[in-house]
């Protein structure tokens, strides 16, 4: 018996002393890890910088593995292709599942946007958890800027898929709870728009490939308006336009996209020409067989009309037609190669690593925004208020004759033949409530299978699987 | 008890035996019966039963006519009930309902199991508002001589703030007794007044102004006309509109210093209205847009002085050399 006992104690201090930390897992000196990270400014700063290299997401054409994640470079796809402005140029692959209106839940390209901005989500929670080291100025900086990276990435991700797991935390592989189960879009909303105003207050105007303050400004206002919050849009809008903050239309159309950090871009993501890591590869891809495949976001007749009838000198810039194969038109805005005929200049010398910003965010969409504050979800407006923003934005494209009364679809035409290839046509028909009207008509009139549960995006098939089934489907697929 | 058992021990056996054959019997009976209900082998659950859903909205152009989303999950038939004794089988339909009123509409959603699902909303149809904007109320806008809340009677009476300027007395003019504000000639007379407005509508506002003798000193009076944006009223400020001359008080309005009035981001109108060289009394026409704002004030003010007041009361502006008169301020919505 007395044997056993001081089996049992040697035993226990055997246990004891395995339990100390630096026995099982000693600091480790000669690399860095998570642990020993995060300890300098410096080093706070390099995982800030983190977040928007999640955003830029890999150039597909220089760093082929297809389990990288693209990021904002495959967003066209999701949305402008899921439009009545763009498809495929030969209806190839996944590629041609957005203009039909058959997405799967296995399409690759779903996956890679869901992915890129959960990871994005997830270096902005690593931000937020690891200001411990920076100064206070400093650290008021990194945390708006990663509030505003985790509310832009949300505002995404909660339009394209609707209810979807909430993540305002760094979470552990083993927290299967958190990271399938989909919370319902006012909670979503809730976080972005707390984390947005966060940004507002806490943010400068310096920088357009980084959060400022009229960027947290702009997507917040974007955010009301979708949420129906007129009045709070319609001041966040008129703050970015007070004329002390500096933002004004470019005079020529082309400038926006051709004469990068001009005063129209609020918000960018910044792409360098060349170089393999911090190039982009979407540009190539809208070209003819630059890219991957054929070609791809190539306008539809049906965007060609609208802008031909209202674009004014805006037509020029916005498509022309694909010197290789007549009958079929490319996107003008983002050329990586120049165009000669319409003075755009060669920006990339190779065009599969182009240099062209994205442009998330610019200044007539501000001032149209601002029209659809005022119009606050009403059939038409002769304030002139409005008449004023609409007028600035007609009037860089020609358009000069006195507009007296906007109707809520003489707004939406506009945004359209503004904003068109910018990503904005998609949620625009949604925000508008136009989107069963608008696109039900354009897949009757080209024979595609739109209905209305296409909506919404399907939650990739990849993440039900790997949630056991926990992480339920959205209707229609 | 232990020897009556011994002695029925046969008989119980064989008791026991006939128990077992009525219990196979039933089993068997049972299992006959039950026949219809098992599954069959290999057979599968109904993991995805359709569920019902939708979303109705109005139709852009016809407030009457509701377009129907279905976001029905694994259904493949579909019922509609619209509520109005109208139903459809499309998946999506849409329903043009008779008139105004609130329906309740039910979806049925079937799969090839005939397994049911049914989710009902009510849809409200009401014709949409044509919006009026109503005419902003003045309290007192023809500047009668009047009871005020402290003081003798004045024109100036629900128009005063002290914070912003000295009151403008009562005088006669355009062919009037005592119907007229002054701001006299060198003093730093103000009108202020706060009022409701619809948000970024458009008003028209139309000041009839007489100056004093001619203008040719060297400091020649001018009338300022601003409309301050509520949304630069002083923080927790909260309007209150006045019915009466009298019930206005003199001061603690929602703009209290000059440089808060001529903040430009606060101001959603400036006019400036030299002297024009006559003694007539005329009507000046000007609009503003009320911006994003509920509520707004209206001040006007003699200045063009020399910045020394004669009968200074800290403010840095006076009129000039000659006294303005306001008979009335009248604003429409456009």
């Amino acid at each position: 018996m007395k044997q056993i006992k001081i089996v049992t104690l040697v035993a226990l201090v055997m246990f004891v002393s395995s339990c100390e930390k630096t026995f099982l897992s000693p600091e480790l000196t000669s690399g860095i890890n998570s642990e020993s990270f995060y300890k300098t400014e410096a080093e706070i700063e390099a995982a800030v910088v983190n977040m928007y290299d999640g955003i830029q997401g890999v150039n597909a054409l220089k760093n082929t593995s297809s389990t990288l994640n693209h990021g904002v470079q495959v967003e066209f796809y999701l949305t402008e292709m899921r439009s009545d402005n763009t498809r495929t140029k030969s209806s190839e692959g996944e590629a041609a599942q957005f203009e039909s209106y058959t997405i799967e839940s296995t399409n690759g390209i779903v996956a890679d946007y869901y992915r890129s901005y959960y990871n994005v989500i997830y270096r902005a929670n690593t931000v937020l958890e690891n200001l411990d080291a920076a100064s206070a100025t400093a650290g008021v900086r990194f945390e708006a800027e990663a509030k505003f990276v985790r509310a832009y990435s949300y505002f995404n991700l909660v339009r394209l898929f609707g209810e979807i797991p909430f993540v305002d935390k760094v979470i552990s592989p083993l927290d299967t709870e958190t990271a399938y189960t989909r919370v319902s879009t006012t909670k979503v909303y809730e976080l972005i728009i707390s984390d947005l105003q966060f940004a507002v207050a806490s943010l400068d105007d310096s920088g357009k490939d980084r959060a400022s303050k009229a960027a947290a400004e702009g997507i917040l206002a974007k955010v009301f308006l979708t949420l129906g919050r007129y009045g709070e849009a319609q001041s966040l809008c008129e703050s970015i336009m007070s004329p002390s903050r500096g933002f004004t239309l470019q005079t020529d159309f082309k400038d926006i996209f051709y004469n990068e950090g001009n005063t129209e871009v609020i918000y960018s993501v910044g792409y360098l020409a060349g170089v393999n890591d911090d190039s982009q590869n979407f540009s190539a891809e809208w070209l003819n067989s630059v890219g991957r495949g054929s070609g791809v976001n190539y306008v539809t007749s049906d965007a060609r009309t609208s802008i031909d009838a209202l674009g004014g000198n805006r037509k020029l810039l916005s498509y022309r037609e694909d010197a290789s194969q007549p009958g079929q038109y490319q996107v003008v805005k983002y050329l990586p190669n120049g165009d000669a005929n319409l003075g755009i200049p060669v920006t990339s010398s190779d065009p599969t690593s182009a240099g062209n910003d994205w442009i998330v965010l610019r200044y007539s969409d501000v001032l149209l925004m601002h029209v659809e504050s005022i119009l606050a979800g009403g059939a038409s407006t002769t304030s002139s208020n409005a008449l004023a923003s609409f007028q600035l934005v007609r009037d860089r494209a020609g358009l000069t004759t006195s507009v007296t009364s906007i109707s809520k679809e003489d707004l939406l035409n506009e945004r359209r033949v503004e904003l068109a290839f910018e990503n904005h046509r998609f949620f625009d028909l949604i925000r508008f409530g136009e989107a069963q009207n608008v696109l039900g008509a354009f897949s009757t009139a080209n024979g595609l299978g739109f209905s209305a549960t296409d909506l919404l995006l399907p939650i990739p098939q990849v993440e039900i699987g790997l949630s056991n089934g926990k992480l339920g489907q959205n209707p229609g697929y | 008890m232990i020897d009556i058992v011994k002695k029925n021990k046969n008989k119980l056996s064989r008791l026991k035996f006939a128990g077992l054959i009525t219990a196979l019997l039933v089993l068997i009976t049972l299992q006959s019966c039950e026949n219809n209900i098992l599954p069959e082998i290999g057979s599968v659950a109904d993991k995805t039963p359709p569920k019902a859903q939708f979303s109705a909205s109005e139709n852009a152009g016809d407030y009457l006519t509701f377009e129907f989303s279905n976001q029905s999950a694994s259904a493949i038939t579909f019922a509609w009930d619209f509520g109005d004794g109208n139903s459809s089988t499309d998946e999506n339909p849409s329903n043009t309902y008779p008139a105004e009123g609130t329906f309740n509409v039910k979806l049925t959603a079937s799969d090839k199991l005939g397994v049911v699902s049914i989710f009902s909303s009510d849809v409200v149809v009401v014709k949409p508002l044509v919006v009026v904007i109503p005419d902003p109320t003045l309290i007192n806008f023809d500047f009668t001589k009047q009871a005020k809340s402290s003081g003798s009677d004045c024109a100036c009476s629900g128009w005063i703030n002290k914070s912003l300027g000295a009151q403008g007395e009562s005088t006669s003019g355009n062919g009037g007794s005592d119907n007229v504000i002054k701001f006299d000639n060198d003093e730093h007379d103000a009108a202020y007044q706060e009022f409701e407005v619809t948000p970024n509508a458009d008003y028209t506002i139309k000041i009839v102004v007489g100056f004093d003798s001619s203008a040719g000193g060297a400091n020649p009076s001018v009338l300022e006309t601003r409309i301050l944006a509520g949304a630069g009223y002083k923080s927790g400020y909260t309007p209150t509109y006045y019915t009466m001359g009298a019930d206005f008080p003199q001061d603690g309005f929602g703009y209290e210093s000059i440089s808060s009035i001529e903040d430009t981001t606060n101001t959603l109108m400036l006019k400036i209205l030299n002297h024009p060289n006559n003694k007539d009394y005329k009507e000046y026409t000007y609009s503003f847009n009320a911006g994003n704002n509920t509520s707004v004030a209206l001040l006007m003010r003699g200045i063009g002085g020399d910045g020394t007041p004669s009968d200074d009361k800290g403010f840095l502006y006076n009129n000039g050399d000659e006294e303005i008169q306001v008979d009335s301020v009248v604003i429409t919505a456009n």
